[in-house]
């Protein structure tokens, strides 16, 4: 029940959108970046899919909408194509600057992917080192709510959540670690990475470990309500259709 | 200075965490903290001792005056003395036995008299089972598929009655659904249009009572069109009147809006707690009704059907509809002018019956729980997502008591809001 079209939109805007996290507050990331010589914006095009472009300089990663401002691009012939970046690192065609795409791709952007993926995709022995286990579970919540969006605006199932969504804002977040912003306007999402302002509706999980069990699948969202170790506050509708499309997000990033 | 002090709720917790250790959720559903929404947890009772009337107890002894009524089975008061008295002189009979007791058509025959679209009752346990029965019944009469539903409804937990985005559901078991607006006629003839003829029934609640938002009355000028559109076309009209029966009209709610339903589905208010639901349909439906496989090992079961007479007599001696009606409109007035003198616009909605409530001072209903939590921590049993209910026992002394608790939950929210100036 995986729609491959929605499976691009996670992979733009869930995975690599992590980039500009993952550049902000990893060292190993930051170091990548800061021996870059000069900026890079990266266009990733799928026919009949998303379109976006990572900028990446010596200070991080940003990621904008569409092709504006790129200097190298490459076009995916299909959502197949692009998921096929992710899944097996097979890359489409390049079509402006094929130099600088190729060298980038195959030096800092491999090395920040890389990077990303062991922090995403934790090994339990990394995982033993406190620190990475925190950064870990951040640049997690940063990927779900990413692919919150891509869901609930691409996917067919997840569109029946959206549907029932009113407007505002849903602030979504670790206590005291990190919250991101889960925008709904007429059943379209945006994800803004910062702490909503004036949310509707608030989910907040108590501790970095009970979000890392609910990230992993180990611990149950209802019986953490039960025990009132998530916080819900405000439009609770708002939080039940999140949580359907968190069912979807743990289907497409299995 | 709140002049009820706050519950404590150490050893409901505790009983909580018990639950916890041996059950998924602790309590799931709608008794639960999760669908109950139970905001913050700590203000909750969990776990309750006993009940009685309209109050029930929770394990540390505090007392609720409660307009939940278990989400709608109190209808006459928790542990009604005839209701009671009939049920255990029942059990001393017979109760699940191999022929079912003659208490059943007693029952039967007294809910056709009463409800008056009903040829004929059927028997179950949940309102999910009777809406279920509905909409195989109407398959079976009809030979058509599909169903139409009207927005945000909820007619039970069975598969057809879910949406695709609840976990478990496959896409397959709602492909045959059809959801339109409420009160948009126009929608139900292009519905009827885009499935090609292929409805066989129509699912609503008498009107619009579903949960976070403003409750919508119906009109019998709606119903009328509904009822002729579904007249016209051959589709089978089912009224869930699960969560309203009993309360707007002793006759079904299709009746106190002006039309007759092909099935009506009843539950919470039937036997004032005891368990039993039942649909009631028109005679062209009867060979469809019967020639269903539908059955369950205790949906015979005595002692509930002779709760179920006792209760019925009692409604209709105490014109239950028209008490409900009045204390409803009393206890949301008071709520009202509570919420004035501290600055709170409170929005009642829906019939006085099944009132809802919500404050509109923001959008966000968090005003609104911060208030509700309040309510509760001082013994007044309201929710911040769902319309209420009433009971009989309910005493003027009783809607006095909820008002003052709302006033001064009311002035405890206000005072910790200084930065909305609500205090003049």
């Amino acid at each position: 029940m995986i729609d491959t079209k929605a499976m691009a939109y996670v992979n733009m805007y869930g995975v690599l959108g992590t980039l500009e996290n993952l550049c902000a507050i990893d060292e190993e990331a930051k170091k990548i970046c800061a021996q870059l010589k000069k900026p890079v914006s990266l266009c990733f095009s799928v026919k009949d899919g998303p379109c976006c472009t990572f900028h990446f300089s010596r200070e991080g990663c940003r990621m904008t909408e569409g092709d504006a401002g790129c200097t190298c691009k490459m076009n995916f012939s299909a959502p197949e194509k692009f998921n096929a970046l992710i899944d097996a690192a097979k890359p489409g065609m390049p079509v402006k600057n094929p130099v600088q795409v190729l060298t980038f791709l195959l030096g800092p952007f491999s090395k920040l992917t890389d990077r990303m993926t062991r922090l995403l995709r934790a090994s339990e022995e990394d995982l033993t080192d406190r620190a990475f286990f925190e950064e870990s579970t951040i640049l997690t919540l940063y990927t779900i709510a990413g692919a919150i969006s891509a869901l609930a605006n691409q996917d067919p199932i997840s569109k029946i959540s959206a549907s029932y969504t009113v407007d505002g804002d849903i602030s979504l977040g670790i206590k005291d670690i990190a919250a991101v912003t889960i925008r709904v306007k007429d059943n379209h999402f945006t994800t803004i990475k910062e702490k909503a302002a004036d949310p509707r509706a608030i989910m907040e999980f108590a501790s970095i470990d009970l979000a890392a069990g609910l990230f992993a699948g180990k611990v149950s969202t209802i019986n953490e309500m039960c025990k009132g170790t998530i916080y819900l506050r405000g439009m609770i509708s708002m939080l039940d259709n999140i949580n359907r499309i968190l069912d979807r997000v743990s289907v497409y990033l299995a | 200075m709140s002049k009820y002090p706050e519950y404590r709720h150490e050893k409901s917790r505790a009983w909580f965490d018990r639950a916890l250790n041996v059950i998924p959720s602790g309590v799931y559903g709608h008794l639960g903290p999760s669908e109950g929404l139970f905001l913050p947890l700590e203000k909750w009772p969990l776990i309750s001792a006993r009940a009685e009337g309209t109050y029930f107890w929770d394990m540390d002894g505090n007392r609720y005056l409660d307009f939940m009524c278990a989400y709608g089975p109190n209808v006459l008061g928790y542990g009604d003395p005839d209701v009671d008295a009939a049920a255990m002189e029942q059990l001393k009979v017979g109760n699940c036995t191999t022929a079912p007791s003659y208490k059943m058509v007693e029952c039967a025959e007294l809910l056709v008299d009463t409800v008056n679209c009903a040829d004929w009752a059927f028997f179950m346990k949940n309102g999910t089972d009777a809406t279920t029965f509905s909409i195989l019944t109407a398959r079976a009469a009809t030979g058509r598929k599909k169903t139409i539903f009207l927005r945000g409804y909820y007619h039970g937990n069975q598969p057809w009655a879910m949406k695709a985005d609840y976990p478990g559901i496959l896409p397959e078991e709602v492909a045959n659904n059809i959801v339109v607006p409420w009160f948009d006629l126009q929608a139900l003839e292009t519905a009827w249009d885009q499935a090609k003829g292929d409805v066989a029934a129509l699912i609503a609640q008498p009107y619009d009572h579903g949960n976070f938002f403003d409750n919508r009355c119906a009109t019998p000028e709606y119903w009328a069109a509904v009822r002729k559109f579904c007249t016209d076309h051959g589709i089978v009209l089912v009224i869930d009147d699960v969560r309203a029966g009993f309360r707007l009209d002793l006759k079904g709610s299709d009746h106190y809006y002006g039309f007759e339903a092909d099935i009506i589905c009843f539950c919470k208010a039937l036997a004032n707690g005891y368990n039993m639901s039942a649909a009631c349909g028109k005679e062209f439906l009867r060979a469809a009704a019967s020639s269903l496989s539908y059955t369950g090992s205790y949906w015979m079961s005595a002692e509930p059907f002779a709760a179920c007479i006792a209760a019925i007599n009692k409604m209709k001696a105490l014109d239950t509809p028209a008490l409900f009606r009045k204390l409803g409109i009393q206890l949301t007035d008071g709520f009202k002018e509570a919420g004035k003198r501290h600055g709170f616009d409170l929005v009642v909605s829906g019939e006085p019956a099944l009132f809802y409530l919500r404050i509109a001072n923001d959008d966000s209903l968090m005003l609104h729980q911060e208030w509700v939590a309040e309510c509760v921590s001082r013994g007044l049993f309201i929710t911040s997502h769902h319309n209420h209910f009433l009971n009989a026992a309910v005493t003027q002394e009783d809607i006095a008591l909820a008002v003052d608790i709302a006033d001064d939950a009311f002035s405890v929210v206000a005072e910790r809001h200084p930065e909305l100036g609500l205090i003049k």
